[in-house]
């Protein structure tokens, strides 16, 4: 199937969870990401629990570097 | 994990690279980037990293992620203090015009915070009985944006109710924010009791050691950003969900304001809250040998602790601390010079302004930490000319109770 990831189209295989996704995607600190799914935040702990579809959107957002306000926006 | 196993093992693991045990202490003030769009990716969000430490750094954010953990809690923001962690949180929920409602049993420096500074900003502070919660409800206007309470309130020594004042808080769509500086996540963790943000003073119990001031802003997770009362923080919810508090802080105002920790003083407080589970039980083990004693002695007129039958915040406190009840406490001995006389007589007892050290402690507030209060206000927080406070340590209590029974020999 394939997801959204920040915007671009990755082939991930079918009925991935949140958890498995962010080591197959080798995402660094998987601790501090928060990850939206289809507009909204999902909790950490649902992580194992949430089983992705195809289509789905995701991002993956950290809030360490203090960016910008606009870039909050 | 149990708590008291979190507070040594919760949210480290030995460091990759090197294997050590300890997370390690990263005094750089800022961190470099291979490429230009690496640190844009940074900044924007679309990856980890530290950029400046100011704003993140990796031994903060190892003390960060363990709090989180001990709290049962969403994220972390570490500060420089606990009044930083207090006038920061505030500053990011209220602006000129907004209100507060807090219990009127405070900290003295928050009590200053929101009465005399934060009015000067225009942000007006409601006062209420802290234990009275239908005094919350009638002071709750649409202004209101953070109602307050400390755990208990020092020296007053009084116990809010936290799941009624959650309860009203969530009703009416207002944060509320717990100072649990003097009960730590070992006697209480308050978002099981409702809180949305929990702030502490890690400078107390959580360091132990008088060694690093310190401050927390812990999210719960359980707040929804969305609602009418906190419009400022709407694009940071349609960006960040449920985190938008935390990015709020991390990208804007606890970034502006700068009010940031030491690395070493996160560092020193990630190392001694290794040993808070056994240091609480033993501090408060202590106090509730210290105030019975002190309660059934003749000398003493009034004993002002939780764990005591007879106090009114007794029911409450065994309902939300675990069986523990702190280990500060404060007595009445009839008069200014009585506590004088108390406090000089002392040998090993410290005179000094703080609490929450490994060493037991003592202070006459009205002459001190309170002297700036005026009457009315040191009747609302319990101050009294004839009261003495004792944040009681984890020496052996047969030690602690020879020197106070000096101070009490030494009264005239
Ligand atoms: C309950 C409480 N909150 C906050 C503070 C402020 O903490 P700090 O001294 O770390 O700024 C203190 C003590 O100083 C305190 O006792």
């Amino acid at each position: 199937m394939e997801l959204q990831i920040n915007g671009e189209g990755v082939e991930v295989g079918d009925a991935i969870s949140v958890s498995e996704l962010l080591k197959v995607q080798e995402v660094k600190m998987p601790d501090m990401v928060s990850v939206e799914l289809n507009g909204g935040i999902i909790q950490r702990d649902t992580f194992d629990t949430t089983v992705l579809a195809d289509g789905d959107k995701i991002e993956f957002m950290y809030f360490m570097g203090g960016g910008s306000r606009r870039s909050a926006d | 994990m149990k708590i008291d196993t979190k507070v040594i093992h919760g949210a480290y693991k030995p460091d990759g690279e090197t294997g050590a045990t300890v997370a390690p202490l990263v005094m750089s003030t800022s961190f470099t980037h291979e490429s230009a769009e690496d640190i844009e990716a940074v900044f924007n969000g679309r990856a980890p990293g530290y950029v400046y430490s100011r704003i993140s750094n990796p031994t903060i954010m190892a003390w960060e992620r363990r709090l989180t953990e001990l709290e049962g809690g969403m994220a972390t923001i570490a500060c420089a203090s606990g009044m930083a962690a207090i006038s920061t949180s505030i500053l990011a929920l209220a602006g000129a015009g907004d209100e507060i409602v807090s219990g009127n049993s405070l900290f003295g420096g928050t009590y200053s915070l929101f009465a005399h500074t934060l009015a000067r900003y225009g942000i007006k502070t409601v006062f209420v009985e802290s234990t009275d919660v239908s005094a919350y409800a009638k002071a709750i206007t649409d202004k209101t944006k953070v109602i307050f309470v400390e755990t208990i309130g020092n020296p007053k020594m009084d116990v809010p109710d936290l799941a009624a004042i959650a309860t009203l808080a969530k009703e009416n769509g207002i944060v509320f924010v717990v100072d649990s500086t003097v009960t730590t996540p070992i006697m209480v963790r308050p978002k099981e009791f409702g809180a949305d943000i929990v702030v502490h003073s890690s400078s107390k119990f959580i360091n132990g050691h008088g060694n690093a001031l310190g401050g927390a802003i812990v999210d719960c997770g359980t707040f929804d950003w969305s609602g009418d009362r906190y419009e400022h923080l709407h694009d940071y919810h349609a960006k960040a969900g449920s985190f938008a508090f935390m990015a709020a802080l991390r990208n804007q105002y606890f970034r502006d304001i700068g009010a940031c920790i030491s690395p070493f003083n996160a560092f020193l407080t990630n190392m001694s809250v290794e040993s808070l589970a056994v240091r609480m039980e033993r501090h408060c083990d202590n106090a509730l040998e210290l105030a019975g004693r002190l309660d059934s002695d003749k000398r003493v007129e009034q004993v002002r602790y939780p764990g005591l039958a007879g106090h009114p915040g007794n029911k409450v406190a065994e309902a939300q601390f675990d069986g523990m009840y702190g280990a500060v406490l404060g007595f009445r001995l009839g008069s200014k010079e009585r506590c004088f006389q108390f406090i000089n007589g002392l040998n090993r007892v410290q005179n000094l302004a703080n609490l929450g050290d490994a060493k037991t402690l003592v202070i006459h507030p009205a002459s001190t930490i309170c002297h700036d209060l005026s009457e009315a206000e040191r009747q609302a927080v319990g101050v009294t000319d004839d009261l003495v406070r004792m944040s009681v340590g984890i020496e052996n209590i047969e030690d602690i109770w020879e020197d106070v029974n000096n101070g009490l020999d030494s009264l005239k």
